[in-house]
């Protein structure tokens, strides 16, 4: 007898019996958008949320902020509840005048009442968001729907805060209603309702037909925790999800497999450039030995192999860094380019012995995020070392750990790197390189430099964006005089999506969508 | 025989408390802050300083370890450090998924393992014995995850038959009642959602029920084979018994005195297989939940995690011993004295 598919089927009595939920109907089927997220959201609160990428996706799909980035080149803020606004000259008071006839998803009207609820209580309930919106001075409503912000200092950020999930606008009857259980509730007025939450299994939006921008054309968006890189894959590729994203970096999918889907039928992959960098970086307020010569760590610059890099270790999935700034930002500074380190084994070799510095001499613990990616690079810049003489031992370590190594400053080299979650170049410069902040998490744990501290406050409170700017170019140019690390890659923002989802505009930064325009063919 | 397993839940405690003092102070020798991991980039010292007075990670440890003690003896486990929700609420939200696919997993291996050992020993070196064990040593040798990827190949992309992975479709979204999906389907009257779930069952319980089955086949037919050369065999056959009375009422219930036994102990390999079974499967239940918890530092899940874990080792241990005491009446006569 022939034994073949079916017969093996009847064998394990799948075949006989219905397909269960997959014989749903396909039209039904066809307005629910699968996304696939490797973590559970940390928390649906914007008064908590510390711009972890899956909660805060989900924050700006269910609230609404009162401005928002403008899609596709997400250049300019454009009003979401504000109809309009205005700033003061010296930078310190907004003034917002809201869209009438908004509701919340409880049906309570969303008034300057309840924008001023929320904006307090993230000031006073998120550790966050202390250092930025402990600057608010007051408050005040207006007018049923007219609010006046004002700031004790300048902080041309503000409105760009403003824009992220941290700032969106909560229905303060249900926040009275839930208590410390909004954060599994919320209530905002996004295009979206929070449906259910099920950990480490799904979240679930409901389209909210009454949407101020209108009804979104999905009926449903269901968020699958699926912490597998391989098990997405399948899925994504057998239907099962329609969406996944890159937007966990460190269990981000194998290059091997970006490439693998690439040319798959069915499947297509966005990329687009990121304001993410990542850099080999000294422990800057501890050099020890030969690394705190400035020749040294140069020479380290010129050691590394950028465009082997990219091409080699990271299949064109990530682009080249030059300096402080990624070069998709505003404030970069296009004559960065040539100022940056170019791949020169002659000129490494030299500078280090012009630094005194002999073959062999030199011995790094070069420590590494855990996960394959970091582990190739890690590897390959240990080749690029020892190809001019200097003995790189690769220690990859835990991320918890690492991050205390790092906060303790016990560490002589190590790869990292930053997200920015807000888009302004501040998100890299102040927090990066401030020497007061050198003892934080994952800074460049610079030394006390009064002369590069004050130009970074200085661009970060300008409120002349041509001035701000200009400002920002010398702060890159003084940062990398100081060589304080290699900068080497930005890793492009990865989308996989089946092909017949349609309407997706992929933002950079941060990398959270939107998906009111989303729809499936 | 229910003194003595009295006797055996009552000497439980002072077990789970030396597990309890282990594993308490092993996680905080484990390099990482909880408050600096759950802050993320940009805190500073002054920040981090405050979470830990707020989660009490700056007490000394023997004053940590006392108040959790208090907490535990008042049923409380703490609270998750990552998410704030009581740990105990957060075990029982998962545990019916690891107990669904543990107790499966274990009851396909028996039916699997125990029946395939005896009949290779009863055709030892023939063709079939020759094939199981070809494939017990597959399945003893072959990682995890390397299986789960080629069964999810085969029946969920290639065949397209079961799902890849979940416990449900997510398109079911039915409340639940017991936790345990597959009978929540039914007490709903939802036969398509009972049937989904058994679905989503199949290929988890098959990669975790492997090892087990190999292991236990490949058990079995040794001590049978042993059992068959003992001279209590010999006079059996040789006062005229059925070959087929030799086999099951003489040989198998001797042998399978110590293969009760290695199911025991197999089960605690088959409890930590379950770590990453429920992570490639993105199956939710307490395996995965402790991984996550390690990586985050979440010092009062993985202490909550690992207890849950210890007693169901436990009670398993204690139902082989008295399992062992139906079968064989020289231990039932030891528990009783």
């Amino acid at each position: 007898m022939k034994f073949g598919k079916r017969q093996l089927a009847s064998l394990l009595g799948i075949a006989a019996l219905p397909k269960g939920a997959t014989a749903q109907s396909a039209a039904a089927r066809n307005r629910i958008l699968v996304v696939g997220v490797n973590a559970d959201p940390a928390g649906l609160e914007p008064g908590a949320n510390r711009a972890e990428p899956i909660g805060s996706e989900i924050i700006l799909n269910v609230f609404d902020t009162l401005v928002a980035w403008t899609p596709p080149a997400f250049a300019q803020l454009e009003g979401r509840l504000a109809r309009s606004w205005t700033v003061s000259g010296d930078g310190r008071v907004f003034t917002f005048a809201l869209r009438p006839g908004v509701k919340f998803h409880d049906d309570t009207a969303c008034d300057a009442a309840a924008v001023k609820f929320s904006l307090e209580r993230t000031r006073d309930s998120n550790p966050f968001m202390r250092a930025t919106f402990g600057l608010i001075d007051a408050i005040e409503v207006t007018g049923p729907l007219e609010l006046r912000i004002t700031l004790k200092e300048p902080m041309p950020v503000f409105l760009s805060l403003l824009a992220q999930p941290q700032a969106a606008i909560v229905s303060p009857a249900a926040v009275a209603r839930h208590g410390a259980a909004f954060n599994v509730n919320p209530v905002g007025t996004g295009p979206f309702r929070f449906r259910s939450y099920r950990p480490d299994t799904d979240v679930v939006l409901d389209a909210n037909p009454d949407y101020f921008r209108g009804a979104p054309r999905l009926a449903r968006i269901i968020y699958r925790v699926i912490p597998d890189a391989s098990t997405r894959r399948l899925e994504l590729e057998n239907g099962g999800l329609d969406l996944v994203q890159q937007n966990a970096q460190l269990a981000a999918l194998p290059t091997q497999d970006v490439r693998a889907l690439r040319g798959r039928a069915g499947i297509e992959v966005i990329e687009v450039p990121s304001q993410i960098i990542r850099q080999l970086e000294f422990n800057n307020s501890g050099l020890q030995g030969p690394l705190r010569d400035v020749r040294v760590r140069r020479a380290i610059t010129h050691a590394i192999d950028y465009d082997g890099l990219l091409d080699g270790v990271l299949g064109g999935t990530a682009d080249r860094v030059y300096g402080p700034l990624p070069s998709n930002s505003w404030a970069f500074d296009p004559a960065i380019r040539d100022l940056a380190p170019k791949y020169d084994v002659a000129r490494a070799r030299a500078l280090l012995a012009e630094a005194g510095v002999q073959p062999g001499q030199l011995k790094l613990t070069l420590y590494s995020f855990q996960g394959s990616l970091w582990g190739a690079v890690a590897t390959f810049i240990q080749a690029n070392l020892a190809a001019v003489g200097i003995e790189a031992t690769v220690a990859q370590t835990e991320f918890p750990a690492l991050r205390a190594l790092h906060v303790a400053g016990r560490f002589e080299v190590a790869l990292d790197g930053r997200q920015p979650w807000y888009n302004d170049p501040d998100a890299h410069i102040t927090i990066g390189y401030l020497s007061s902040l050198a003892d934080s998490a994952m800074t460049f744990r610079m030394p006390a430099d009064a002369a590069l501290d004050a130009l970074i406050l200085r661009a970060q409170t300008t409120v002349d964006f041509e001035a701000r700017k200009q400002l920002y170019f010398q702060v890159q140019r003084q940062i990398m005089d100081r060589v304080p690390a290699a900068w080497l890659f930005s890793n492009k923002l990865i989308v996989f999506k089946r092909a017949n989802v349609k309407g997706l505009v992929v933002n950079s930064a941060p990398p959270l969508n939107e998906y009111h325009g989303v729809f499936k063919e | 025989m229910g003194g003595y397993a009295l006797r055996r839940l009552a000497a439980l405690l002072p077990v789970l408390f030396l597990v309890l003092v282990i594993i308490f102070h092993l996680t905080r020798f484990i390099p990482g802050d909880p408050a600096v991991t759950l802050l993320g980039p940009g805190a500073t010292d002054v920040q981090i300083a405050a979470l830990r007075a707020q989660l009490r990670l700056d007490e000394p440890m023997g004053m940590q370890f006392l108040s959790y003690l208090g907490g535990l003896l008042r049923g409380d486990l703490g609270v998750s450090l990552k998410t704030g929700a009581p740990v105990a609420q957060e075990i029982l939200l998962r545990l019916p998924a690891t107990i669904e696919l543990s107790v499966l997993a274990l009851l396909v291996a028996i039916v699997v393992g125990i029946p395939l050992g005896v009949v290779s020993a009863i055709r030892a070196n023939t063709g079939f014995d020759h094939a199981v064990r070809l494939v017990s040593l597959l399945g003893v040798s072959m990682p995890a995850f390397l299986l789960a990827l080629v069964l999810q190949l085969v029946f969920g992309i290639a065949l397209g038959w079961l799902p890849i992975s979940g416990r449900t479709s997510p398109f079911f979204l039915d409340d639940p009642v017991t936790g345990f999906a597959v009978i929540d389907g039914l007490i709903n009257g939802d036969g398509e959602a009972a049937w989904d779930a058994f679905r989503h069952l199949l290929l988890p319980t098959t990669v975790l029920a492997a090892f087990l089955a190999a292991t236990l086949g490949r058990f079995v037919r040794n001590t049978m084979l042993e059992t068959m050369g003992e001279d209590y065999i010999r006079t059996a056959r040789a006062k005229g018994l059925p070959e087929r009375a030799v086999f099951f009422v003489h040989a198998l219930r001797n042998s399978l005195l110590p293969a009760v036994t290695v199911v025991g102990l197999k089960f605690a390999e088959m409890l930590g297989g379950a770590i990453l079974t429920e992570t490639v499967f993105a199956w939710p239940g307490i395996g995965r939940f402790m991984f996550d918890a390690i990586r985050n530092r979440d010092y009062p899940v993985i202490q909550g995690a690992t207890l849950v874990f210890a007693l169901m080792f436990m009670l398993v241990s204690l139902a082989v011993d008295l399992i062992q005491a139906l079968l064989d009446p020289r231990i039932r006569k030891r528990m009783a004295s």
